[in-house]
C-alpha cells in the first residue's frame, strides 16, 4: 500500500482509531460523558477526513474497496447519521442502572461497518462489511437487556438476520463456482464473455437476491421487521431504518453498476430484473396495507420503511431499462437522502419522547395532545410524516416526483401504478398521526426530552423542509456523483 | 497423485443439502441453541461450497472466504451466546415462542 492508499482510506482509519480510544477510555475510566464526547470527537474527526479522503482521487484501495466519490457521499451520510443516534442515546440510557459506555463502542463499530459497505467493489469486503454492521447492531438493539422486547427483538433480528446473510453467502459461493470471479469488475468481464446460461449462476442470483431482501426487509422477507424495530429501543431503531438499509442498497447499488447484476442474468432462467419488479410490487402494496393496522408508530413506520425501500428499488430497475444513463443513480441518491431525513426525523421524535428507564412510548394514543405538550417535537414529527406521504415542499415529495419521472422514462408502468396506489393509501395512516397530535389529551405523562435531543430533532425537521424548498443543491451533488461512477451501456 | 477425485457439482450438493438441514432446523426447531446451531450449519455449508468453487479455478480466494465466514460465525455465536444467558437468566426460559410478547 502506498500513501496515497492511506490517504484514500483516511475516513475508515480515523474512525477504527477512534473506536480504540473509546474502547481504552471506556475500560480505564468508566464516565458516560466522557464516551460521548469521544465518540462524538471521532466522528467529526472521520467526517473531516473525508475531504483528505478525497484528494486522493477515486482509488481502488487493494480489490476489496473502491474509495470514489460515491462512498466518500455514503460515508458522510452514515457519519452523520452515527452523530445523531449518539445524541439521542446519550440522553434515551441516561436514567438507566448498570454501564452506558459500550453502546458507543458498537455503534462506531456498526458506522465502520456500514462505511466499508458503501466502499466495497469484492464479496469479501461485502460480507465483512455487513457482518461488521449487523453484529455490532444485534448488541445495540439488546443493550438495555434488563428488559424483554430488546432481548426478544435481538433474538429474532440475529436469527433472521443470520439466515438472510448465510443465504447470499451461498448465492455467492455459487456466484463464484459458475464465474471464477468475486470482484464487482471481474463479474463484469464475466457478464460480456461468459456462459450466462449456466444453472449454478442462476441459482447463485436467486439467493443473493433474497439473501438482500432479507437485509433490506423486503416482502416476502420482511417478518422480522416489525418486531425488531418496534422491541429495539428507539435510537437503535433509528439507526436500524437508516444506516442498516442505505447501506446495504448502497452496495447493491454499486453492484449493478459494476457488475451488471441484472444484466448478468440475462439469457438465464430467470431474470433478476423480474425478480426484484415482483418483490418491489409486493413491498409497496403489503407494506402500506398492513401499516394501516399499526397502533404502535415504530410498528407502522417499520411497515412504511419496507414500502420505502420497495420504491427505492424502481431506482434500480430504471438502471436496467437504461443502461448507461446516470439518471438512475442520481434519483436513487436523491431518493435515498430524503429517506433518510424523514425518517430520522420521526425517530428522534419517537426517541426523545423514550427513555431506557421508563420504557417506549409508541403506542399512537400517547401521542395524542402532543401540539399542545411539546409543540417542537410534534411540529418536527409532523414534517417527517407528511413528508414521508409525500406531501409537496417537503424532502418526501422531491423523493417521489424524482423517482416517478425517472420510471416514467424507463417506461416502468406496473411498478409505477403500485408506488401511487401504495402512497394514496399511506396518507391515511400518516395523517392519523397528525390528527391524533392535535386532539387535546387530559392528563399526560412527562416528556424526557432534553434539550440536545430536541434542538437534533428541529435541524432534522428543518433539513426535511430545506431538501423540500431548495433541493437543487442536493440535486447538483448526486449528479456529479452519478457521472463519477463508471456506467457502461 | 489422486486416482479418483470427486467431481466439484457433488461437493456443491452436499453443501446444498447441509445448507438445507440447517434451513429447516432454523424454520422448525424452537429451542434457541439448537437454532444457533442449525444458523452454525448453513454457515458451514456455505463454506464448503466456497472451498469447492475454490478448487474449481485452482484459487485460494475460496479457502480465504471460509476463514472469514469462520470468523463471522464465531462472532455471531458470541453475541448469541450472550443473549441466550440474558434470556434464561431473566426469564428463565429458552423456548422463541414462549420468549414472544411483541405481536407478530
Amino acid at each position: 500500500m502506498t500513501a496515497l492508499d492511506f490517504q484514500a482510506l483516511a475516513p475508515h482509519l480515523t474512525l477504527t482509531g477512534g473506536l480504540m480510544v473509546v474502547l481504552l477510555a471506556v475500560s480505564f475510566w468508566r464516565s458516560h460523558r466522557t464516551a460521548f464526547a469521544l465518540t462524538l470527537l471521532s466522528l467529526a474527526a472521520a467526517f473531516i477526513a473525508l475531504w483528505p479522503g478525497l484528494g486522493a482521487g477515486p482509488r481502488a484501495v487493494t480489490p476489496l474497496l473502491m474509495l470514489d466519490a460515491y462512498a466518500a457521499f455514503f460515508n458522510g451520510l452514515f457519519i452523520l447519521i452515527g452523530a445523531v443516534t449518539a445524541l439521542l442515546a446519550h440522553r434515551y440510557l441516561e436514567g438507566r442502572a448498570g454501564s452506558q459506555e459500550e453502546f458507543h463502542v458498537l455503534l462506531l463499530a456498526a458506522t465502520l461497518g456500514a462505511m466499508t459497505l458503501a466502499s466495497a467493489q469484492h464479496f469479501a469486503a461485502l460480507l465483512l462489511g455487513l457482518e461488521i454492521l449487523s453484529i455490532s447492531l444485534y448488541a445495540m438493539v439488546a443493550y438495555p437487556e434488563e428488559d424483554h422486547p430488546p432481548l426478544e427483538a435481538a433474538l429474532k433480528y440475529l436469527v433472521l438476520s443470520g439466515v438472510g446473510s448465510t443465504i447470499m453467502l451461498f448465492g455467492m459461493a455459487l456466484i463464484y463456482h459458475a464465474t471464477g470471479a468475486l470482484g464487482f469488475a471481474e463479474l463484469a468481464a464475466f457478464a460480456a464473455t461468459g456462459d450466462r446460461a449456466d444453472l449454478w449462476l442462476s441459482a447463485g442470483l436467486v439467493l443473493f437476491v433474497i439473501g438482500i431482501a432479507f437485509k433490506l426487509s423486503l416482502v416476502p422477507f420482511h417478518m422480522w421487521t416489525p418486531d425488531v424495530y418496534q422491541g429495539a429501543p428507539a435510537p437503535v431503531t433509528a439507526y436500524l431504518a437508516t444506516v442498516s438499509k442505505a447501506a446495504v442498497f448502497a452496495v447493491l447499488l454499486r453492484f449493478a453498476v459494476d457488475a451488471q447484476l441484472l444484466d448478468l442474468s440475462s439469457g438465464a432462467q430467470v431474470s433478476v430484473a423480474m425478480l426484484f419488479a415482483i418483490i418491489a410490487v409486493l413491498s409497496m402494496v403489503i407494506g402500506n396495507v398492513l401499516a394501516l393496522l399499526q397502533n404502535s408508530i415504530k410498528r407502522l413506520l417499520a411497515y412504511s420503511s419496507i414500502a420505502h425501500v420497495g420504491y427505492l428499488l424502481i431506482a434500480l430497475l430504471v438502471l436496467n431499462a437504461l443502461p448507461g444513463q446516470p439518471m438512475a443513480v442520481e434519483t436513487a441518491l436523491v431518493f435515498l437522502v430524503g429517506y433518510l431525513a424523514m425518517t430520522l426525523a420521526a425517530f428522534a421524535v419517537v426517541s426523545e419522547l423514550s427513555s431506557a428507564a421508563d420504557g417506549e412510548r409508541d403506542q399512537i394514543e400517547e401521542y395524542s395532545g402532543l401540539f399542545w405538550r411539546h409543540p417542537v417535537l410534534a411540529s418536527v414529527l409532523t414534517a417527517a410524516l407528511l413528508s414521508l406521504a409525500g406531501i409537496p415542499l417537503t424532502a418526501g415529495f422531491i423523493a417521489k416526483f424524482y423517482l416517478f419521472a425517472a420510471g416514467v422514462d424507463g417506461e416502468l408502468w406496473g411498478l409505477l401504478w403500485a408506488m401511487v396506489v401504495g402512497s394514496a393509501i399511506s396518507i391515511y395512516y400518516y395523517l392519523k398521526i397528525v390528527f391524533a397530535m392535535t386532539v387535546r389529551g387530559a392528563d399526560a405523562p412527562a416528556i424526557p426530552a432534553s434539550f440536545a435531543g430536541v434542538a437534533t430533532a428541529a435541524v432534522l425537521g428543518v433539513v426535511v423542509l430545506a431538501i423540500g424548498i431548495y433541493p437543487t443543491p442536493l440535486i447538483g451533488l448526486a449528479s456529479d456523483i452519478a457521472q463519477g461512477l463508471r456506467l457502461t451501456p | 497423485m489422486t486416482a479418483v477425485s470427486v467431481p466439484i457439482e457433488h461437493v456443491l450438493v452436499l453443501a446444498a443439502a447441509l445448507f438445507t438441514i440447517g434451513l429447516v432446523g432454523v424454520l422448525v426447531r424452537r429451542n434457541v441453541i439448537f437454532l444457533l446451531m442449525s444458523l452454525e450449519i448453513m454457515m458451514n455449508a456455505c463454506g464448503l461450497a466456497f472451498i469447492a468453487a475454490g478448487a474449481r479455478w485452482a484459487e485460494a480466494d475460496g479457502q480465504i472466504m471460509y476463514m472469514l465466514i469462520l470468523a463471522l460465525a464465531a462472532a455471531e455465536v458470541a453475541v448469541g451466546l450472550g443473549l441466550v444467558l440474558q434470556l434464561q437468566r431473566r426469564f428463565d426460559n429458552l423456548d422463541i415462542d414462549a420468549a414472544s410478547e411483541l405481536a407478530g
